[in-house]
C-alpha cells in the first residue's frame, strides 16, 4: 500500500517536474533590458563573434587594428559565413554571439523577430560617422528611424568576359553589357559550345536566383515599392526579365546542365573558368577582379559596367553589416569593435597593406568598395592606379561607376522571407517546375504576407 | 532519451539505415549455422552456376567497395584532379590533409565526438540492460502491457517529440552545449531493451538458482551473473549506439552552435557549406574531410566486425 | 553460453509462467507478488522517467504547441487550428509529403529487392559468403553526412563516375544533382549502397530455412523461380516484413543525406525543391524559421501518416507473413 502510494508520488513528480520544465514556456528574450553600449574606459571581457572570417589582408589589418585597440577584450571568432538557423537557435536558446556579421539584406528580419539591438546609443556612445558611409547601406539597414547594423562592404556587379572568346565571335563587350538584351542572347548563342552533347563552354552566365533585381531594374521594375510595404513582384516587367534570363540557360541545355558544369569548376583558382576558357560571360560581383588578378592575371579579361538600355551604369548594392544580438553579454565591446572595423581609417590601412602586397607581386591593385564612402575616396584617390594595365584598368573603372549608380532593396521587416519568395520562386523555374509568370505570382502572394505580417508587427509597437 | 525507432538510432536519422536489432529470439548467440551444402545437383551445371554467382558477387562487391576507395584515392588529389575518376591519382599530394587540418578543428572535433559517443553508447548499454533485466527476470501484472508500451515507442517518429524536447534542454540551459546529444541516453532506449530483454530471456536457470540459494539479491544476480553472461549483447549495443551517436547530424545541427563544441558531422557539413558548390568549391578538402570522418568507423567495425553482423543478424531473424 | 531453455527465468515468488486460464476476478496482489513487481520497476525505472518526460509530455506539449504561435524568442501565442489550416493550404506541405511519398514508395521495394537478391546470391557462395558479406555492410558505417558528399560528387552529372559508366553502355545520364526529375532517383540509388544490414538479416533467414522443404519441393518438380516463391519467401517473410517496416519508417524521416547535400547555408540561393523532405522542411520551419508552432503541427501530421501506414502494414502482415511457431 505505502510502496503503491509511493510510485504514485514519484510518478506525480516527474509530471509535475516536466510541466515546470516547459508549461510555463516563455520567450527567453528579456523584456526591453536596458543594453549599455558605453563602456567607461576601455571595454574587457570576452566578445564572441559570429560570421566573420579573417580570409585576406583586408579583413585580417583591420580585425588586427582592432584587436590592438581592444586590449582587455579577448575576442574570438566563430568562422564561417552566418548561418541563420544557427543564428536564430543561439538567440532562442538565450546564448547568443556577442557581435554578429550578416549580410545587409538579414538584419530586417532579424529586427523584427527583436534578435538583434537598435544601435542609435552604440552610434552615440562611440561617435560613429553615418555619413561617412554610402547611403543606400545605411538605408537599408534602418528601421523605425533606427540604425540596426554598422554596415561593411559594398558589393556592386560588373559584366565580366573573355576577350579572346568574344573577339572569336566577332563580339565586344557591350553586347554583353545587359544593354541590349536581345543582344546578350544572341552573344549567348554564339558563345556557347557544346561537345558530345554536354555543354563545355557557357555562353553567358544570367547568374540567376541572385541577380534577379538587377535585371528586372535595367528594365525600370522594382521588386518592392519603396515605403518596403507593397511587393511588386508579378509586375510585367519582373516577368519578362525573368523569361529573358531563364531563356539564356534554356538555349544552353537548361539551367541544371549550367549549374552541373559550374560546380565543378575552380571558381577561386588558376584553373578559372575564364582563364580556361569555358565562360564567355557574366555579370559578377566586383570582388571577383580581385580574385582573378591574383590567381590569373594573365587571362583574356574584359570587363565593363552592367548597363540599361540607355547605357547608363546599374548595379544591385548588397553587403554585410554588423549587428549586436539581444542578449549579447558585452555590446560594449561589440559596439566598439564594430566601429573600430568599419571606420575610415582602418579601411585605408587595409587597402594599403594590400595595395603593398600587390605591387610586390607584381600585380595590380583595383581598388575595394568598403561601404564607407570617405574611406571609398581616399583609397580611390591615394591608391588605385589610373594608368594602370589593360583590362585592370577597365575592371577599375567599371567598378566605381557602378559604384556610384547602386540602387538597394527598400529596407523591410520581412527582407530574410521576402528574399526566399522571390528566389525560390526563381530557383522553380530554373528547375522546371513552374512557369515564371505563375511562379512569380505565387512569391508575390508569399511576400506579401510576409510582409504584411511584419509591418503589423513594427506598426503596433510604436 | 527513449527516442523512435529510425534506425540505426532512435533519432531523426536518415533513411536507407536499415535495420538495427528490434531482435526476435536468437536460438544461440554462436556464430550462424555452417552454410548449407550446395543440394544436389552435381557436376559442370552446378560449376557453371557458382561461377555466375561469384561473378555476380565480385561486381557488387565492386560496386559497394568502389565509393570508398574514390574518396580516399581523391583525398589525394590535388583540386583539379579531384573528378577525374581515376582510382590511382596522376598527382599524389598529401596537402589535402595539411589543409584540411589548418582550415578546421578536426582534432577538436574527433575529441567532442568520441566523448559523446563514449558517453551516449555507454550510459544506453548501463541504462538498457537495467531496464530490459527488469522485464526479462521479474513477472507483475502489467508487464505485458508495459512492455508493449516500451515497443510502442519504437515505433514514433522522432519529429514529433523533437521540438518540446528542444525547449525542454533550452528551459535547462543546455542548448549550445553537447549535453542534450547524451543525456537522454540516462533513460535507456526502447530498441536496446527489446534487444538486450531478448538476450537476457535466453540465459539458462541454474546460475540464477545457485545464487539465489546462497543468497544474493536481486541486484547482485543482475551485476554478477547475468551481465557477464550477456556481455556480447552488452557490447553489441555499445557498437551500434557509438555508431549511431558518431553519425548523428539531427541533433547537432539543433543543439551546437560554436563551432568549437561540433561533432564530426556537423563539423563535415559545415565544411560543405564552407567549401562545397553552394561555397568555395574547394571539393579536395570537403572529400579529405569525409575520409578521415569515416575512417574511424571504418576502423570500429572491424574491430567489432563479428559482433556487428550476428547483431545485425539475429534482430531480424523473428522480426 | 551455455545452452538457453525455455522463457521463464525462475522467479524469487511466483514460480511459473502463465497463469491458468480460467480465472476469476483478479485478487489483489500478494506480498510477494508487490515486492516482485517493485523491484521490477526500480530497474525499469529510468526507461518510465525517460518515458514520461521525454515522451508522454513532449507529445502532449507538441500537440499544444500546434496549436500556438511560438518563436522562443518570445512567448507563445494562443492561435487555435490556424496552423492546420495553413498547413492545408501550404504548397511546400504538400510537396514536401509528395516527395517524401514518391521516395519511400520506390526505395523501400527497391531495397529489399535488392537486399533479397544479394542475399540469395551470398546463400549459394558458402565459404566466401564471409568476405562478401563484409564488403556489403562496409558502406553502412559511413557517415550519413559523407553519404550526401559522395552523392555530390559520384552523381555529378558531368563528371561524376556514375554517368561515366552509364556511358560505356551508351547511355547518357542525367544532371542527378540537379535535374529535378533526378534528384531523387539519385537519393534512392544512394540508399542501396548501404543495403549492407538487409542483406544480414536476410541471409540470415535465409540460412534458418530447413532444407528439407527445399528437398520437397524438388522432389514435386518445382523449378528455381518456383521454389523460391512458394518456399523461400514464405518461410523468411518474418525478416523480409521486418526490411520493410522498418525501412518504410526510416524514409519518411529521411533528413540526413539529403540536408547534407541539398540544403543548409551552403545552398543559400540556389535550392530544389525536389530534394524536400517532409523531416527537412519541418526543421527548417522550427529551427531555421522559428516557427515551432507550425512546425510542432507539421510534426502531428507526421505522426499521423506513419501510423496509419504502419498499421496498414500490420495489418497486411497478418495476412501474408509467415512465422514458425509463435513465440511469446
Amino acid at each position: 500500500m505505502v510502496r503503491r502510494r509511493g510510485a504514485a508520488a514519484a510518478g506525480t513528480s516527474m509530471v509535475v517536474a516536466a510541466l515546470a520544465l516547459t508549461g510555463c514556456a516563455q520567450g527567453t528574450g528579456d523584456e526591453g533590458a536596458d543594453v549599455d553600449f558605453s563602456a567607461d574606459g576601455s571595454p574587457s571581457g570576452e566578445l564572441s563573434v559570429m560570421g566573420f572570417g579573417t580570409g585576406d589582408e583586408i579583413g585580417e589589418v583591420r580585425y588586427d587594428r582592432a584587436t590592438q585597440d581592444l586590449e582587455g577584450v579577448d575576442v574570438r571568432l566563430a568562422e564561417g559565413e552566418l548561418d541563420i538557423q544557427a543564428f536564430l537557435s543561439a538567440v532562442a536558446s538565450g546564448n547568443p554571439p556577442d557581435l554578429v556579421y550578416a549580410n545587409r539584406d538579414q538584419i530586417g528580419t532579424f529586427a523584427s523577430r527583436d534578435a538583434i539591438l537598435p544601435l542609435d546609443e552604440c552610434v552615440d556612445a562611440e561617435g560613429v560617422d553615418l555619413d561617412a558611409f554610402v547611403d543606400t547601406a545605411v538605408e537599408q539597414v534602418t528601421f523605425d528611424g533606427s540604425v540596426y547594423g554598422i554596415p561593411e562592404f559594398n558589393q556592386v556587379q560588373v559584366t565580366m568576359a573573355n576577350a579572346d572568346l568574344l573577339s572569336a565571335a566577332g563580339l565586344t563587350v557591350d553586347d554583353v553589357n545587359g544593354s541590349d538584351r536581345d543582344a546578350v542572347t544572341a552573344a549567348n548563342e554564339a558563345l556557347m559550345r557544346t561537345a558530345g552533347g554536354t555543354l563545355s563552354v557557357i555562353g553567358f552566365d544570367s547568374k540567376l536566383p541572385e541577380f534577379l533585381p538587377l535585371w528586372a531594374k535595367a528594365a525600370g521594375a522594382d521588386l518592392l515599392s519603396e515605403d518596403g510595404r507593397t511587393a511588386q513582384l508579378d509586375a510585367p516587367e519582373v516577368v519578362e526579365a525573368l523569361e529573358w534570363a531563364v531563356g539564356i540557360y534554356d538555349a544552353q541545355g537548361g539551367f541544371p546542365a549550367v549549374k552541373t558544369y559550374r560546380d565543378s569548376a575552380d571558381f577561386f583558382g588558376a584553373g578559372n573558368q575564364f582563364a580556361t576558357g569555358v565562360l564567355g560571360a557574366m555579370p559578377m560581383e566586383q570582388w571577383y577582379i580581385n580574385v582573378l588578378n591574383e590567381s590569373s592575371p594573365d587571362a583574356p579579361m574584359a570587363f565593363d559596367a552592367v548597363r540599361t538600355p540607355d547605357g547608363d551604369a546599374i548595379a544591385f548594392a548588397s553587403g554585410s553589416a554588423w549587428a549586436v544580438p539581444r542578449g549579447s553579454e558585452n555590446p560594449a565591446a561589440a559596439c566598439r569593435f564594430a566601429r573600430l572595423m568599419t571606420e575610415t581609417d582602418a579601411w585605408v590601412q587595409a587597402a594599403q597593406a594590400r595595395a603593398d602586397a600587390r605591387a610586390q607581386d607584381g600585380l595590380v591593385f583595383t581598388g575595394v568598395l568598403t561601404g564607407n564612402e570617405e574611406a571609398d575616396e581616399q583609397i580611390r584617390a591615394d591608391l588605385v592606379p589610373d594608368d594602370a594595365p589593360q583590362p585592370w584598368q577597365d575592371a577599375i573603372d567599371a567598378m566605381y561607376e557602378a559604384n556610384d549608380a547602386t540602387f538597394a532593396l527598400p529596407a523591410n521587416p520581412a527582407d530574410n522571407e521576402f528574399e526566399t519568395a522571390w528566389q525560390d520562386a526563381v530557383n522553380r523555374v530554373l528547375n522546371g517546375q513552374q512557369e515564371p509568370a505563375d511562379a512569380l505570382a505565387q512569391a508575390q502572394d508569399e511576400a506579401q504576407q510576409a510582409l504584411d505580417d511584419a509591418w503589423a508587427r513594427w506598426d503596433e509597437e510604436d | 532519451m527513449t527516442t523512435a525507432p529510425s534506425f540505426p538510432r532512435p533519432a531523426v536519422s536518415g533513411a536507407g539505415a536499415a535495420t538495427d536489432p528490434a531482435a526476435g529470439t536468437p536460438e544461440t548467440l554462436g556464430p550462424p549455422p555452417p552454410a548449407r551444402p550446395a543440394p544436389s545437383a552435381r557436376g559442370p551445371r552446378r560449376r557453371w552456376l557458382r561461377a555466375v554467382v561469384l561473378a555476380a558477387l565480385v561486381l557488387a562487391t565492386v560496386a559497394f567497395v568502389y565509393p570508398l576507395l574514390w574518396l580516399l584515392s581523391a583525398s589525394f588529389k590535388p583540386r583539379a584532379e579531384v573528378f577525374d575518376n581515376r582510382l590511382v591519382p596522376r598527382t599524389f599530394t598529401l596537402d589535402n590533409y595539411v589543409t584540411v587540418w589548418q582550415e578546421a578543428p578536426l582534432a577538436l572535433w574527433l575529441g567532442n565526438t568520441v566523448v559523446v559517443t563514449v558517453l551516449a553508447a555507454g550510459l544506453v548499454t548501463v541504462s538498457s540492460a537495467l531496464v530490459a533485466w527488469g522485464f526479462a527476470f521479474f513477472r507483475f501484472r502489467g508487464r505485458g502491457p508495459l512492455f508493449g508500451l516500451v515497443l510502442a515507442t519504437m515505433m514514433l517518429p522522432g519529429a514529433v517529440t523533437m521540438i518540446p524536447t528542444f525547449l525542454i534542454w533550452n528551459q535547462l540551459g543546455l542548448v549550445g552545449t553537447n549535453v542534450p546529444l547524451w543525456a537522454g541516453n540516462l533513460f535507456a532506449s526502447a530498441f536496446y531493451v527489446f534487444l538486450l530483454r531478448q538476450f537476457f530471456l535466453g540465459l539458462p536457470r541454474e546460475p540464477f538458482e545457485a545464487a539465489r540459494l546462497d543468497g544474493a539479491n536481486n541486484w547482485q544476480m543482475f551485476w554478477r551473473i547475468a551481465v557477464p553472461l550477456c556481455r556480447p549483447a552488452l557490447v553489441l549495443t555499445f557498437l551500434f549506439e557509438a555508431q549511431a551517436s558518431w553519425t548523428d547530424l539531427m541533433r547537432p545541427l539543433i543543439y551546437l552552435q560554436d563551432s568549437s563544441t561540433f561533432t564530426i558531422p556537423r563539423g563535415l557539413k559545415a565544411l560543405i557549406d564552407q567549401f562545397g558548390p553552394g561555397g568555395e568549391s574547394q571539393w579536395e578538402v570537403v572529400v579529405t574531410a569525409s575520409v578521415i570522418t569515416t575512417l574511424p568507423m571504418i576502423l570500429l567495425f572491424f574491430l567489432g566486425q563479428r559482433h556487428f553482423v550476428e547483431g545485425v543478424a539475429t534482430t531480424g531473424s523473428k522480426g | 553460453m551455455t545452452t538457453p531453455v525455455a522463457p521463464a527465468l525462475p522467479t524469487p515468488a511466483t514460480g511459473g509462467s502463465r497463469e491458468a486460464p480460467v480465472r476469476r476476478r483478479r485478487a489483489r496482489p500478494s506480498p510477494s507478488e508487490r515486492r516482485e513487481r517493485n523491484a521490477a520497476l526500480r530497474f525499469i525505472s529510468p526507461w518510465i522517467v525517460g518515458f514520461v518526460v521525454f515522451t508522454a509530455w513532449p507529445i502532449l506539449y507538441s500537440a499544444y504547441l500546434s496549436l500556438t504561435d511560438y518563436d522562443v524568442i518570445n512567448d507563445p501565442t494562443f492561435v487555435g487550428l490556424d496552423n492546420y489550416r495553413e498547413m492545408a493550404q501550404d504548397p511546400k506541405v504538400a510537396l514536401s509529403l509528395w516527395n517524401t511519398l514518391v521516395y519511400t514508395v520506390v526505395q523501400v521495394p527497391l531495397y529489399t529487392v535488392v537486399a533479397l537478391a544479394l542475399a540469395l546470391l551470398l546463400n549459394q557462395a558458402a565459404r566466401s559468403a564471409g568476405f562478401f558479406r563484409t564488403a556489403f555492410f562496409i558502406p553502412k558505417m559511413t557517415p550519413p553526412v559523407a553519404v550526401g558528399v559522395l552523392l555530390l560528387l559520384l552523381f555529378n552529372g558531368q563528371y561524376g563516375i556514375v554517368n561515366e559508366v552509364l556511358s560505356w553502355v551508351g547511355i547518357q545520364g542525367p544532371s542527378w544533382t540537379t535535374d529535378q526529375d533526378w534528384i531523387k532517383p539519385g537519393l534512392v540509388l544512394i540508399s542501396l549502397w548501404t543495403v549492407g544490414s538487409a542483406v544480414i538479416i536476410l541471409l540470415a533467414a535465409l540460412r534458418n530455412v530447413p532444407n528439407d522443404l527445399y528437398d520437397a519441393a524438388r522432389v514435386d518438380g518445382a523449378g528455381f523461380w518456383r521454389r523460391t516463391r512458394a518456399v523461400t519467401v514464405p518461410m523468411i517473410s518474418g525478416a523480409l516484413f521486418f526490411v520493410v517496416v522498418i525501412n518504410t519508417i526510416a524514409g519518411f524521416q529521411m533528413f540526413t543525406e539529403a540536408y547534407s547535400a541539398y540544403f543548409g547555408a551552403g545552398n543559400s540561393t540556389y535550392r530544389n525543391d525536389a530534394a524536400l523532405f517532409y523531416v527537412i522542411y519541418l526543421f527548417q520551419e522550427g529551427f531555421q524559421e522559428l516557427h515551432m508552432g507550425y512546425a510542432s503541427a507539421l510534426a502531428w501530421l507526421l505522426f499521423v501518416v506513419i501510423m496509419l501506414v504502419t498499421v496498414v502494414q500490420l495489418v497486411v502482415s497478418r495476412r501474408l507473413v509467415y512465422y514458425e511457431g509463435e513465440q511469446r
